[in-house]
């Protein structure tokens, strides 16, 4: 088994909320993104069989929502914002400016396979733009400088 | 029942239904009334995203899909405004931004809906100047089915087959927007018994099954209505045939019988009409070793000639009839009148065992085996024991079926008959002890009906000629009768007057001979169909 | 955590307490009043009468009737009834839920409890966008305080009313702000909304009953009980009541959120409230109410921010996310940042919405890169035609009206690109 014991009882709490225990499958990705980064094939057929659907269907939902995959992902996610009020403010040339800072492309990770730095439609930061989003966090007002060093502060 | 006006028609539909689903019931939909569609599919659930089938409503703003739109009395209904033909030619322009375009090398072509409606509702020319999707082709999705990601228009038809009718769900939908792809699970290839359907409902030529893709274009094809006999169940098909071949298979739809739909093996049972092993020359074994090819008219008379030694001998009591459960319902009724004339009432029918499933697979490996039942061939059993025990030395049979693992398995036990008179379709090892053996056709090659495992009597017709000697099996059953000078007997095989004249005999076939039939078939009569064995 | 707004109301008065996310701080401030009001002392009828009579619409986007929707929910069921908060605020520019929830959770449970007891619901799914993590916390934790204290849960502020909340994280797709994109995601499905009929408040989440509102709604239903509908109707215009929170960003020299009445005049907003453009440089275009709403140029300005004035000038309230853009912008490339937002985020059931956004965008790139063709800006307008009033959900009309709204009034962009074979806007913002 590849989802643990810890994040199991964690899934069956979900469950429990919802009518239907599929209601509790977004959540259940979740749980296994804290865990693994990713959804294996291991994990959708143990999600599969955790909710009674066919691993496709795990699968099929996790190529819908952008913050799923099926794939391994770097330690660090950076995404800058380059919508509309982002992009006004500066989103892309700072977009830019840390692709050559880690002499990576976006979209694509860095050489040591730590960081992968991606572009991000809007995220609700529109006033404090340029803004990113490294993670689960929220780096706002930003300029390159502040931007770059908060990049190297990653491990 | 609600009334609603389409087109200025007033028509009467079922309560309940939606637009789509109503018009489709009374018969109208693409037949007097065209609403183009391509994710609607009357035997799966309402999808309503390829937004086609729009149409004006009087009193709604918007247009409305037909397929999801309830029908309420009163409904006033236009299917060919302006603004309907606008919004199809939309609907269609958007289809083809991404569409390859590459009919000239496309196997659906001539079978096409995207491209009927673009000729329908489309412009003359692309106006699109951007690169296409590039997607992959020739995917091999299983064993059946060949994909081709680019000409796909994400009706998702063939999704919804494998989780509603199937439910196998080997296909899905993944990503989203114009990402959009229909893939399979990683090592989980579509393969189940009715996976081929996926290409019939498939309205473009994304989904190609593997067996008939660049067989010929279907132009060329004409369609004739047949019943499969793969089994019991009596799929309505069209036989898809050219140049005196027999190319496919397609389901015809019956609601009663098949919906749309036919099993993988039934569809690819079209080769053994002309498959390799038919049988196409009489043969007669003199005595003890080869036989040798003969004329039909010396084989019957040779076989007349042993039968009648036999009567002579022992009487009639000694000979039996072993019928065949392919055989139509007309032939076998001659069968038993060839007997009875004889002298005998002494006969049986083998049904081939094998599989079933909930949906259309039946056990009964045979078209005709309720029809064999209903006209009083009793399970061959009976008869095998009587053979066992040494009353039988005369033995016609019609076809190998007898050699089912479920009867002998073999030929040994009909090794000791005295006389046996083979009536076959395809070589078998009945050859090997058979005295007389004679070439008959299959259902793909007469007129005929076969009576399904619930009782319904459905016609077959000629759709291709055996291009070797082989009589229909009441035509040789006929002829017999006249070598043996039976009583009573007509000169010559009239297929549609035996069909009456079964009718008449069998008051459960009333009505249901060849000429009252359509191609949808009739149940038989209460009485016949609890002979037949059919569920209750 | 978000920064208070610069001009607050009833919604946002207290949001400069950084305590008023606690539910201490809330209850100290009023809160869960309104609840016990409703609760104890109105009926269900006469809750949806009185948030009818204020006025309240939607504050997702559409701009229904509040009370009315409410209404729809069958008053004898079965079957449990549900309600569904809707926190996937992912329109572009639009930023006034997040601190609703990062600000005044409690004041969003509230509302829902006031709103389970008019349409008898029993549990209410809060769906909040996945890449909100923060905003979701701080109502998680919200969630755990109100059933610590019986705010929430088996017999609320002993009314005898019980009624759960559930919350549930999307995980990063702008369909699930559709409502029924949203029950489907809910349910663990992909966010793909659902034709309709069947309408959710006959077949929901869950195939229940269920009523799906917007976290501001929710907010200022407490406040419409404490205050009663005559006093929600002295705010905003006479048909749109009430206060909202508008979300500017772009190029002001104040960027950020300010609650004001409805009808508040947007150059008013801009110009007295966000400070106007800086360095000197003349406006130049504003999407007044997110990405999905037409643009105006910068001589419509004098618009009340309602929508029955929108309308008369082919734009909507929409979010409140007003986006301004300086002279030195290319709307070439707005179009071109809206329409890949969309292109990536379609669904892709419909044809219109799944094909026509992708080839909008690969027109709009090919006329930034100088690639245009004349009669380009003739099929954009076309292929919108197209796209708009023909699919399941309006995600499609919000993917065709900023194409619309652009070329109606900045064709000439267009038009200059395809003349001179390249951008002649070099100063404006980076593609």
């Amino acid at each position: 088994m590849v989802i643990s014991a810890a994040s199991r009882e964690k899934i069956a709490a979900e469950i429990a909320k919802y009518p239907a225990p599929r209601g509790a499958l977004l959540p259940a990705l979740h749980i296994v993104h804290a865990e693994h980064g990713f959804v294996s094939p291991e994990c959708a057929q143990e999600l599969a069989e955790l909710f009674a659907i066919r691993p496709f269907e795990v699968l099929e939902v996790v190529s819908f929502y952008n913050m799923f995959h099926a794939t391994p992902q770097p330690r660090h996610q950076v995404r800058v914002c380059t919508n509309l009020p982002c992009s006004l403010r500066g989103g892309r040339e700072l977009l830019r400016r840390l692709e050559a800072h880690l002499g990576v492309k976006t979209g694509e990770a860095t050489a040591d396979g730590r960081i992968r730095l991606g572009h991000e439609e809007c995220l609700g930061a529109c006033a404090y733009a340029p803004m990113m989003r490294v993670d689960q966090q929220y780096h706002e007002d930003l300029d390159v400088e502040k931007a770059k060093s908060i990049l190297d502060g990653l491990d | 029942m609600p009334r609603i006006t389409v087109d200025d028609v007033e028509i009467e539909v079922p309560a309940g239904r939606t637009l789509l689903q109503a018009l489709d019931d009374v018969g109208l939909l693409m037949n007097g009334v065209e609403i183009p569609h391509y994710c609607w599919h009357p035997k799966l659930s309402i999808d309503g995203s390829c937004r086609l089938c729009q149409v004006e409503i009087q009193g709604m703003p918007k247009l409305q899909i037909a397929c999801n739109t309830p029908v309420q009395e009163g409904m006033i209904v236009r299917t060919q405004s302006e603004s309907v033909r606008r919004a199809r030619a939309g609907v269609m322009e958007l289809l083809l931004v991404n569409h390859p375009l590459d009919c000239p090398i496309c196997d659906q072509a001539g079978e096409c809906k995207l491209q009927d409606y673009a000729y329908d509702y489309g412009a003359t020319e692309s106006r699109t100047r951007e690169p296409r999707r590039a997607l992959e082709k020739n995917v091999e999705l299983g064993p059946t089915i060949v994909f081709d990601q680019e000409r796909c228009i994400l009706c998702r038809r063939c999704v919804r087959f494998t989780r509603e009718i199937t439910g196998t769900g080997e296909l899905a939908v993944l990503n989203r927007g114009d990402h959009s792809v229909i893939e399979t699970y990683p090592g989980v290839p579509l393969d189940n018994a009715y996976s081929m359907n996926v290409a019939d409902i498939c309205p473009v030529g994304a989904l190609t099954t593997r067996d008939f893709r660049f067989k010929i274009r279907v132009w060329f094809l004409n369609d004739v209505p047949g019943v499969c006999t793969g089994c019991s169940n009596g799929c309505n098909i069209d036989l898809g045939v050219a140049n005196n071949k027999v190319y496919r298979y397609l389901p015809r739809r019956n609601d009663a019988v098949n919906d749309t739909w036919i099993c993988d093996a039934g569809r690819m049972s079209y080769r053994e009409i002309g498959a390799a092993d038919r049988l196409k020359h009489p043969l007669v074994r003199a005595s003890l070793g080869v036989p040798e090819v003969t004329s039909f008219a010396s084989a019957i008379n040779a076989a007349a000639a042993r039968l009648e030694r036999l009567v002579e001998s022992k009487g009639a009591g000694v000979i039996a009839g072993l019928a065949s459960p392919h055989a139509t319902n007309e032939d076998l009724f001659t069968f038993r009148r060839l007997l009875s004339a004889l002298g005998t009432e002494t006969a049986g029918v083998a049904v081939p065992q094998g599989a079933s499933d909930a949906l259309l697979v039946k056990a009964d490996k045979a078209a005709n085996a309720a029809g064999a039942r209903a006209l009083g061939f009793a399970d061959a059993r009976t008869l095998l024991d009587r053979i066992r025990n040494g009353g039988v030395d005369g033995l016609i049979v019609m076809g190998h079926d007898v050699l089912d693992a479920a009867y002998l398995g073999g030929v040994d036990l009909l090794s000791k008959l005295d006389t046996l008179i083979v009536l076959d379709t395809h070589h078998s090892e009945l050859e090997r002890v058979a005295h007389v053996l004679l070439p008959v056709r299959v259902a793909a090659e007469k007129h005929g009906t076969l009576t399904n495992f619930a009782g319904r009597v459905q016609k077959v017709q000629p759709a291709v000629e055996p291009s070797w000697e082989a009589l229909e099996d009441g035509d040789l059953l006929t002829r017999l009768g006249v070598a043996l000078a039976l009583p009573n007997w007509p000169a010559r095989w009239d297929v549609r007057a035996v069909s009456r004249e079964l009718a008449a005999a069998h008051p459960a076939f009333a009505g249901r001979d060849l000429g009252s039939l359509d191609n949808a078939g009739a149940l038989l009569a209460e009485s016949g169909r609890a002979a037949s064995g059919a569920p209750a | 955590m978000l920064k208070a707004p610069y001009v607050t109301n009833y919604l946002t008065e207290h949001f400069g307490d950084d305590a008023f996310g606690t539910l201490a701080g809330y209850v100290k401030r009023g809160g869960y009043q309104a609840a016990r009001k409703a609760l104890t002392e109105m009926t269900p009828d006469s809750v949806i009468d009185l948030v009818k009579n204020a006025g309240l619409q939607g504050r997702g986007g559409a701009g229904f009737g509040t009370g009315l929707k409410w209404s729809f929910m069958p008053k004898q069921s079965d079957k449990p009834k549900f309600l569904v908060c809707n926190a996937d605020e992912s329109e572009p520019g639009s930023f006034k839920d997040r601190i609703l929830m990062e600000r005044g959770p409690h004041q969003i449970l509230e509302g829902i409890v006031i709103a389970a007891f008019a349409t008898g619901a029993v549990k209410t799914f809060l769906y909040v966008r996945g890449e909100y993590a923060f905003p979701a916390d701080q109502v998680e934790r919200a969630v755990a305080e109100a059933y610590a204290k019986g705010f929430l849960g088996k017999n609320i502020l002993k009314s005898g009313f019980a009624h759960d909340v559930v919350v549930q994280r999307g995980a990063g797709a702008y369909i699930c702000g559709e409502e029924t994109g949203l029950l489907e995601s809910l349910e663990g499905k992909k966010g793909q909304p659902r034709k309709k009929p069947p309408f959710p408040a006959q077949y929901g989440a869950f195939g229940m009953p269920t009523t799906v509102n917007n976290v501001e709604t929710f907010s200022h239903v407490p406040h419409i009980i404490n205050k009663g509908s005559e006093w929600f109707r002295t705010l905003g215009t006479e048909k749109s009541p009430g206060t909202t929170i508008f979300g500017v960003s772009g190029h002001v020299a104040r960027p950020g959120l300010y609650e004001l009445p409805l009808g508040t005049r947007l150059d008013e907003i801009i110009f007295e409230h966000a400070g106007g453009v800086p360095g000197g440089r003349k406006l130049k275009g504003v999407i007044p109410g997110g990405a999905s709403m037409p643009i105006l140029p910068a001589g419509q300005l004098d618009v009340p921010m309602a929508n029955e004035f929108l309308r008369e000038r082919k734009t909507m309230l929409g979010t409140g996310g007003i986006m301004v853009m300086d002279e030195t912008t290319c709307m070439v490339r707005v179009a071109c940042v809206i329409s890949y937002f969309f292109r990536d985020e379609s669904c892709g059931q419909c044809t219109q919405c799944r094909e026509g956004t992708g080839w909008m965008h690969k027109i709009i790139e090919r006329i930034e890169r100088g690639a245009g063709q004349p009669d380009d800006i003739g099929i954009l307008l076309d292929v919108a035609s197209k796209m708009e009033g023909q699919t399941i959900c309006a995600f499609s009309d919000a993917a065709a009206w900023p194409v619309q709204g652009l070329l109606r009034h900045f064709r000439e962009d267009f038009e200059a690109h395809i003349r001179e074979r390249k951008c002649p806007f070099p100063e404006s913002f980076e593609l």
